[in-house]
């Protein structure tokens, strides 16, 4: 009864902070699926380029984002640019690995006969490979979404927007009843963007899945 | 439920946190990564070594401080690993039994979902309702955390052994049981290894944080230079928590070549 006194009294706070969260995961995640696409395409069909890129972006999400957003603090300064750059960052591996798995899957059979009908590179992949390979690249993005919106609460520790600001607030009022509140509504918060964010792709991956595949 | 798992799209495309497995590569390709945290390692020593350190950052960056804060991070990383494969590849093992067919979409959308729970929460969410702090807090923190991803990959990587094969044993007089022990658990080895692996890389990771909880580990490093204000403590701090993580990294993807069983060796990718 306590928690939802708390929501209501702070409703307003509540709602700005979801919507600077939903809009830096939101750029990164838009800024991330275009590098890596562009980086799948540009890649999947030779082994070293394609190895030396998953192994690029792997090392990207090894890194810990709490040291992440500290050693971008110098070249970057406090606020959103370290998050958006660091999100994006942990962004690409999913996306550039789904781009090459789906790509990689689509029946050689298939890329034969559009190659037979006269089409030629770029028509097979616009429209062949890419269309047959996109459910898996969708997935992909929405995964990085949900990976993203949890790291962006880490970033409260640069002064970055969202529900994170909530959470450390939180904790440096241990102790409090209001400590609880905060850091509960912190986390709700961000689990109901995930939901929202994940219905969202739900609606998109079945709008843009080309009929013949749904 | 309308977030299922839409048709074409198999469960192994929603695992994300899993490194990708080093492909094959010659002995150049072993050595760079070591070579270039020896460099750093070497470069940032150099720099700090030529620098006059104030008393309040000295206090922090000299031999004895630093490696307290190594050796904590390294155990809260090690213990709750263990502790996270003991827990979620059995439970994994568990669902995904026949029993559980029905719901198994549900419980991987689930945990997809979860995977959206930001690691700090977990942790605050110990010390501020429980007033639970320290190294333990800090160690049930990064199991809840880790506990996820890993169960994710167990799932999916056993739902990925072919069902063919499972029915030829089946077909060959073996019980449930001794398909799993003889067939599935074998076939899934490599599945197991990239969950330590991806338990290991994950929980580096979130021990940065346990700094919060006062858990221990680099992050206290990083955290008295923030709180100090010395821009050089906190770059320490992050590029030791950097280099150890990629270093464990590392290591297990080392470990996963070497324990990978030989039948399976060559149908790699």
């Amino acid at each position: 009864m306590e928690f939802l006194e708390f929501l209501g009294n702070r409703a307003d706070d509540l709602l700005e902070m979801g919507l600077a969260h939903a809009a830096i995961v939101g750029a990164a995640v838009l800024i991330a699926t275009v590098i890596g696409v562009a980086l799948g395409i540009a890649t999947y069909r030779t082994e070293r380029p394609r190895e030396f890129v998953l192994a690029i972006t792997g090392t990207f999400l090894t890194i810990p984002s709490f040291a992440l957003f500290i050693l971008l603090l110098g070249p970057l300064g406090l606020g959103w640019p370290p998050v958006l750059f660091a999100l994006v960052l942990y962004g690409l591996l999913p996306v550039v690995r789904n781009t090459i798995t789906g790509l990689r899957e689509v029946d050689p059979a298939v890329i034969e006969s559009a190659q037979g009908m006269g089409l030629n590179r770029r028509q097979r992949l616009l429209r062949i490979e890419l269309p047959l390979a996109w459910p898996v690249v969708i997935t992909g993005v929405r995964v990085t979404t949900l990976v993203l919106l949890g790291i962006a609460a880490i970033g409260a520790v640069v002064n970055g927007p969202g529900y994170g600001e909530m959470i450390f607030t939180g904790l440096a009022r241990v102790g409090t009843p209001v400590a609880v509140n905060m850091v509960l509504a912190g986390t709700l918060g961000v689990i109901v963007l995930a939901v929202l964010f994940d219905l969202i792709f739900y609606t998109v991956q079945r709008l843009t899945t080309s009929r013949g595949i749904r | 439920m309308s977030t299922v798992t839409p048709v074409g799209v198999r469960d192994a495309d929603v695992v994300t946190q899993t490194p990708p497995a080093a492909g094959r590569r010659g002995w150049v390709g072993y050595l760079t990564m070591p070579l270039i945290l020896a460099v750093v390692l070497i470069s940032l020593y150099l720099y700090v070594n030529g620098r006059e350190l104030d008393s309040i950052e000295a206090r922090s960056l000299n031999a004895a401080a630093l490696s307290t804060a190594v050796g904590e991070h390294v155990a809260l990383t090690a213990v709750s690993t263990v502790i996270t494969l003991l827990i979620a590849v059995p439970l994994g093992i568990l669902l995904t039994r026949p029993f559980t067919r029905r719901v198994r979409p549900f419980i991987i959308t689930l945990l997809t979902l979860g995977q959206a729970v930001p690691t700090i929460s977990v942790l605050v969410l110990l010390a501020v309702m429980f007033l639970f702090l320290g190294f333990q807090a800090a160690i049930v923190g990064l199991v809840l955390y880790a506990i996820i991803p890993v169960l994710l990959n167990t799932m999916v990587g056993l739902e990925q052994v072919d069902e063919n094969v499972l029915e030829a044993g089946r077909g060959m007089g073996l019980s449930r049981f001794q398909v799993l022990r003889r067939l599935e658990l074998p076939l899934a080895v490599p599945v197991i290894l990239a969950g330590v692996r991806t338990a290991l890389v994950i929980n580096v990771g979130t021990a940065t944080l346990a700094t919060y909880i006062n858990g221990g580990g680099l992050g206290d490093v990083i955290m008295a230079g923030l709180s100090t204000n010395r821009v050089l403590v906190q770059v320490v701090g992050a590029v030791l928590t950097s280099v150890l993580a990629l270093l464990i990294d590392y290591l297990a993807g080392l470990a996963e070549n070497l324990l990978q069983p030989k039948g399976l060796r060559s149908t790699r990718s």
